[in-house]
């Protein structure tokens, strides 16, 4: 009786994944944790237009989707947050262009006592990203440029939004975030900006992958053309992100 | 019938080991945001996640079950010496940290991979980032647990209808089919229900060799890791649910766990 079960299992899954792989009416998308809100909301407003159409979503931080793609995972469309990880994917994504930029900025929640960027150096207690994805990256320069923190952060988070999650918990007194995730929650969010801008941006690439798979696969680039879009780029100006070209 | 004075000191201690429990407990429950949980729960495709899970960890349990069962009788009945050092590798998963496991089936299968390699450069395919992969892991770390459990199910029987039935001339499968399994029944639910708790509750191996796509690989507990960061209510809701099945799962084997450990 357990071995029908089992092939009674099997067999409905093998649907499932056929099923899966036989639709091109769905496009994967591989972005930066720190896309998480606008992407989500773009997925939802383009599906909303193309009925049967699916779009996934697989949010992280750029340098492990990054590793994933070039360990084959299968990403129709990559949007990394910063220009080296969508090199770590150029096996695949070779010709990425340059997309928005965001900053990282200081990041307090609302009445704080927190006022300019040397009050981390007092009794409080602060995070940012890990050093190598990019809102750690970012922060790295940011810092180094400003020369005022001598305090080290009580930890280093792997996504931008896992930093954000951890400030909106008070887990932490203040934590260096993408300018992005403290408009996304300006009501419980304000933010510090560095002095020196150019240290403190990352900029963000797309592109589309040159897999049989996705070539072949119609949606994905008619989501692709809709994110590299003047109404998307739009919508993530209006996010906080930093678009130079409209 | 005296009554035992309990030392103070056990008291405290069982008092403070109760609290450490249940507290965290009783704050998953309250931070749960009831007024709308089924909303919650409809948002960001929680349901997506949940589907899969079920659906890749009962795969993972009767893949499980059909090769593990025979293995546990098989190392019930065999020499000492021999079953001894398999045994020990078997069971190694039961204490390997998840990522660990996740690292280990990674070398195994990735296009670059031991056998991995020779699958991709022969069809194209590879399993990670596969729903497939999801239920390999699911069968790596739950396995171990219903071998074990089972294993010492079917040592602990009884021999002499076996050895009756093996007078009247019956073959090792027979004894297996007719005799171990309806006998060690009980030890062979408390197995099942353990190991299917361990594919549930299945996060570090699953993300970094199946990684986190939305209707493909991400299950359940890797939702709610994504959702705590994007939408905490989200993560509170799928938790209950978790929780739920966690205390339906003791609850429904209260004897038989006793049984089963008490040994």
């Amino acid at each position: 009786m357990s071995l029908v079960a089992a092939l009674a299992v099997c067999l409905a899954l093998a649907g499932y994944s056929s099923a899966q792989a036989e639709s091109t009416r769905t496009v994967t998308v591989y972005a930066a944790s720190s896309l998480t809100q606008a992407y989500t909301a773009l997925g939802d407003k383009f599906m909303a237009a193309h009925p049967g159409v699916s779009i996934k979503f697989s949010f992280g931080s750029s340098t492990t989707l990054a590793s994933q793609i070039d360990a084959g995972a299968p990403a129709d469309i990559f949007a990394s947050a910063d220009t080296s990880s969508m090199t770590l994917a150029s096996s695949v994504f070779p010709d990425a262009q340059n997309y928005v930029q965001n900053q990282v900025v200081l990041a307090i929640p609302k009445g704080s006592t927190i006022t300019k960027l040397s009050d981390l150096n007092g009794k409080v207690t602060w995070l940012q990203c890990g050093h190598t994805v990019p809102c750690g990256i970012a922060a790295d320069s940011a810092l180094k440029s400003e020369g005022v923190v001598s305090t080290n952060p009580v930890s280093l988070e792997a996504t931008a939004s896992a930093a954000t999650a951890k400030l909106l918990s008070g887990a932490v007194d203040a934590a260096i975030l993408f300018k992005t995730d403290v408009v996304a929650n300006s009501g419980k969010l304000n933010y510090i900006p560095f002095s020196n801008p150019s240290a403190a941006l990352s900029q963000y690439q797309i592109g589309i992958s040159h897999s049989k798979a996705t070539t072949k696969n119609v949606w994905a680039k008619t989501f692709y053309a809709y994110l590299s879009g003047h109404s998307a780029k739009k919508f993530l100006a209006s996010a906080g992100f930093i678009v130079t070209s409209i | 019938m005296m009554r035992r004075r309990s030392n103070p000191l056990v008291l405290l201690a069982t008092a403070l080991a109760s609290l450490i429990v249940i507290l965290p407990l009783f704050a998953l429950l309250v931070k749960v945001p009831y007024a709308h949980f089924f909303s919650s729960l409809g948002a960001d495709h929680a349901l997506v996640a949940i589907r899969l899970t079920i659906l890749t960890s009962i795969a993972a349990i009767v893949i499980s079950a059909v090769l593990g069962l025979p293995l546990a009788w098989w190392l019930s009945h065999s020499p000492a010496r021999i079953s001894h050092w398999l045994r020990t590798i078997l069971l190694a998963p039961i204490a390997l940290p998840p990522t660990v496991a996740g690292l280990a089936l990674l070398g195994l299968m990735s296009r670059g991979g031991l056998l991995g390699k020779y699958i991709y450069s022969a069809t194209g395919w590879q399993m990670p980032f596969t729903t497939w992969a999801v239920i390999f892991a699911g069968v790596f770390v739950a396995m171990p647990f219903l071998v074990l459990i089972t294993e010492s199910t079917f040592s602990q029987l009884p021999r002499d209808v076996e050895e009756a039935a093996l007078i009247d001339r019956a073959s090792d499968g027979q004894l297996f089919w007719w005799i171990g399994i309806p006998q060690a029944r009980s030890g062979i639910v408390t197995g099942f229900a353990l190991a299917w708790a361990r594919v549930l509750g299945e996060f570090g191996a699953t993300m970094m060799f199946a990684g986190s796509l939305s209707g493909t690989t991400q299950t359940w507990t890797l939702q709610i890791y994504q959702e705590l960061d994007i939408n905490p209510d989200t993560a509170y809701s799928l938790s209950l649910l978790m929780l739920i099945i966690a205390m339906a799962i003791v609850i429904a084997l209260r004897k038989p766990l006793r049984e089963a450990f008490a040994r």
